[in-house]
């Protein structure tokens, strides 16, 4: 089995009497797009820095790329491109001048992807960082980060100040950099954006593990949402005969709406079709539903 | 809440401290009373000041028959109002383009109030902070003058509007200058150097003798009302009045810019690359414009007050200065002295400039800057080391410039053995001093950041004991543990130079231990 580059076991961070992150595990395999997904203060963002060797987790195991990042956070983030959440820069230097400043303390530059990304962010780097708005500060952390030569991208809520033009090339710098072998650990509270990309989620709340797999596994086992209308003479009988299939349906006359697991999809959509239902959808499990499902199950 | 209190109340502690700092300098006026102990003695140090092109340079001609109040008047005055010029340019950039910059505004713009009200509220802090300058510094003199000769309630009253107004026409001219410019920071500077310029027109006024043109400039406001020899309440109205005109110049420029910018565009683009490697070849690159600023000023003012020393010197080789300047001067050499007192203060500014760059290193850390650069591959303690070092090299790089210029200038003003190597050397001989601080600093900011702030406490109390030691009666010993005493005289047959290495060692091991401190905890923020 192949090792993996984040791998983190029993994570606990406090700060003083405020646990932040409480016994949190999580792991990244190589290549992979891997989704950190939480509500604010959830403790992404804490954990994170932990990954970068900038907090010192209380008790738990990290590794990252193989290493220790309290011990060896010089060799970690050698390795590892970085976007924080606030991104705040030298107003008194260019756009230029900034990525030149990240590329110098690397040691290491890709000038031929930098000059594509930062066509790509439509980012004009001869302009003063102080005339940026937050956007373009964040297209500079994102074209400093892509372009590095590293191995590994973590990617704090990225996309904030981006417009949607932006986050489509920034989605396409995503997969991009997954299908040049680079693993990327994408923390957002965005699940849409993680949906796009994602081949994998962790699920975290209140510092802990929700669930973490696979985003197709996780759908498997949400309910899909069937919505239809009925024709009024026989929607009490058509929705007798739903509720035998073991759905859960919602309003009896008219419009329905139906949390179906997938497996009994086939048999409800039969029932509505053998009925003459009208303006029938079949939607698949989203992010947002397992999200908010995991949030109200937390929550009782 | 309104939005005047809602301004003062943000800015409150700049609108604190140094409305008391100028108040606490107006209460030394019986020290004019004190330090000479016959009239005699007072009548030679009034015509050797009289006659000092340095001294009318800085301070302004001193009125006959120079009555202490006329002295405090004199010296005391030319500080208080440049300070106070200096509190307006920052204040008023503050509370009114700062505010902008920053965003704060935008949110009250929002909140339904009206375009022209920012600037108002602005305007309402700053006369307010006129009238409490006025009346602080006027019962400063009150309360604490004394019997002292020549004090009376008209020049008291005189002296206060005097300060009151020169901060006024400083603040509401950077206003206007602030309508004008692309940013606080452009406001800052044009305005201080329309300060210089202010201050050269005075200096230029009273060395020529041309006393008209000492109306033109607010600095000029002193000499033209003579408070405790002549008290022109006349001489204070145009200055109100100009004070009301760039008031309302500010206003009409200030309804016909856009908001956020000045009426005057900015470059905003160059095509420059940087060239760095190191986390200290970025930190030097960071904080230039900041070490240049410094440069100039620490050797302007250094150099300008080793030229001013020739008639304490003198005096106090006839035995006649004593007091605190008399303590400086010390029972040695009087030059060697002076060079020495000079050097001391040249070292306490240059360990501001210090302790100020290595705390700054929390903000970056406050902001994700430092955690950014971290992500990079640099080492845990390298950009705490990298702070200190760039500003151990830059306190020496001020010294170095000042102690050039004052080797160069001084042999013109001072009489003397070896003057040019005694002031290069005193000034130089500050930086062990100015490393053992950036060490403390660094230690405290690198280790246990929450305490920081008491670096600043081997300051205070250096410059305590070094400058008011003997006054104070602090015993030698205790003295000796102050950082800035121990530049030995370079002339004399006898230099020792073990303290000073001991200050060198002492910050660099508190440099390097704050780096591994640095290292070893959580990044701020």
């Amino acid at each position: 089995m192949t090792e993996p580059i984040v791998d983190v076991a029993g994570l606990v961070k406090n700060f003083g009497s405020f646990t932040a992150v409480d016994g949190l595990d999580l792991r990244v395999a190589p290549g992979e797009v891997h989704g950190f997904l939480g509500p604010n203060g959830a403790g992404k963002s804490t954990t994170i820095r932990v990954l970068l060797g900038l907090y010192r987790a209380t008790t738990g195991r990290v590794r990252v790329c193989g290493r220790d990042p309290a011990r060896d956070a010089a060799a970690v983030t050698a390795r590892i491109s970085y976007v924080p959440g606030e991104v705040t820069l030298w107003p008194n230097l260019t756009g230029q001048e900034v990525l030149d400043a990240f590329a110098g303390l690397r040691g290491r530059r890709d000038t031929a992807a930098e000059r594509r990304l930062t066509d790509a962010f439509a980012l004009d780097t001869r302009r003063l960082v102080r005339t940026y708005s937050k956007g373009n500060r964040q297209k500079v952390v994102l074209v400093a980060a892509f372009a590095a030569p590293t191995g590994l991208l973590i990617l704090d809520e990225p996309t904030s100040g981006l417009d949607p033009l932006m986050e489509e090339v920034f989605q396409q710098c995503v997969r991009d950099a997954a299908a040049a072998g680079r693993t990327v650990l994408l923390s957002s509270h965005i699940l849409a954006e993680a949906e796009d990309v994602c081949d994998t989620v962790t699920i975290i709340k209140d510092g802990r593990l929700v669930e973490s797999g696979s985003l197709a596994g996780m759908r498997h086992l949400a309910a899909s949402t069937i919505t239809a209308r009925l024709a009024g003479d026989r929607a009490g009988a058509v929705v007798a005969r739903l509720r035998q299939t073991g759905a859960a349906v919602d309003g009896d006359t008219g419009a329905v709406r139906l949390a179906v697991p997938r497996d009994l999809v086939p048999a409800v959509l039969g029932v509505l079709a053998d009925a003459n239902a009208d303006d029938i959808t079949c939607t698949p499990a989203s992010l947002e539903d397992l999200f908010l499902r995991h949030y109200e199950v937390a929550a009782r | 809440m309104t939005l005047t209190r809602l301004l003062a109340r943000r800015h409150r502690l700049m609108l604190i401290c140094w409305p008391l700092l100028l108040v606490a300098l107006c209460c030394t006026l019986p020290a004019y009373q004190n330090t000479y102990t016959t009239p005699g003695q007072r009548r030679i140090a009034v015509e050797s000041a009289q006659h000092n092109a340095a001294s009318t340079l800085l301070y302004g001609r001193l009125p006959d028959p120079g009555t202490p109040a006329q002295m405090y008047a004199w010296e005391i005055g030319a500080f208080v109002t440049i300070l106070a010029a200096v509190m307006a340019v920052l204040v008023a950039v503050a509370v009114t383009r700062a505010a902008e910059d920053d965003g704060s505004l935008e949110l009250f713009r929002g909140c339904g109030i009206s375009p022209a009200q920012p600037l108002r509220s602005a305007l309402t802090i700053l006369a307010t902070m006129s009238v409490v300058l006025a009346a602080g510094c006027a019962a400063a003199i009150t309360v604490t003058a004394g019997g002292a000769e020549g004090v009376t309630g008209a020049g008291t009253a005189v002296f206060g509007a005097v300060t009151g107004l020169t901060f006024l026409v400083v603040a509401t001219g950077t206003v206007l200058l602030a309508q004008i410019v692309a940013t606080a920071g452009h406001a800052r500077l044009l305005g201080f150097t329309a300060l210089g310029g202010a201050f050269a027109v005075r200096a230029f006024a009273d060395t020529e003798h041309l006393d008209g043109l000492n109306r033109l400039s607010p600095l000029g406001l002193r000499a033209v009302a003579e408070p405790f020899t002549a008290d022109r309440w006349t001489a204070l109205a145009p200055a109100a009045l100009a004070a009301l005109l760039l008031a309302a110049a500010a206003m009409i420029l200030s309804a016909r810019r856009e908001f956020g910018t000045g009426l005057v565009r900015r470059r905003d683009t160059r095509a420059t690359r940087l060239r760095i490697r190191t986390t200290a070849g970025l930190h030097a690159r960071l904080t230039r414009s900041s070490l240049l600023v410094w440069t100039v000023a620490v050797a302007a003012i250094g150099a300008l007050f080793a030229t001013m020393g020739s008639g304490a010197v003198e005096q106090r080789r006839d035995g006649e200065v004593g007091g605190f300047l008399g303590a400086q001067l010390g029972a040695g050499d009087p030059t060697a002295g002076y060079l020495a007192y000079q050097g001391t203060l040249v070292g306490i500014v240059v360990s501001v400039f210090a302790i100020l760059a290595v705390l700054d290193g929390r903000h970056a850390e406050d902001t994700g800057l430092t955690a950014q650069i971290l992500a990079t591959g640099v080492r845990r303690w390298a950009p705490t080391a990298a702070r200190a070092a760039v500003t151990v090299a830059g306190g020496a790089v001020i010294l170095t410039v000042t102690g050039v210029l004052t080797a160069l200038v001084a042999p013109e003003f001072l009489a003397g053995d070896d003057i040019a190597v005694r002031g290069l050397a005193f000034t130089l001989g500050q930086w062990p001093a100015v490393v053992a601080l950036t060490g403390f600093a660094t230690l405290l900011a690198g280790a246990v950041p929450r305490f920081a702030v008491l670096a600043w406490l081997p300051l205070l109390a250096g410059g305590v004991t070094a400058l008011l030691g003997d006054l104070l009666g602090i015993p030698g010993r205790v003295q000796d543990l102050g950082v800035f005493l121990h530049v030995p005289d370079v002339a004399a047959p006898d230099r020792p130079v073990a303290a000073l290495l001991v200050l060198v060692v002492a910050g660099v091991v508190s440099i390097v231990a704050g780096s591994i401190g640095a290292g070893r905890r959580d990044v701020r923020a």
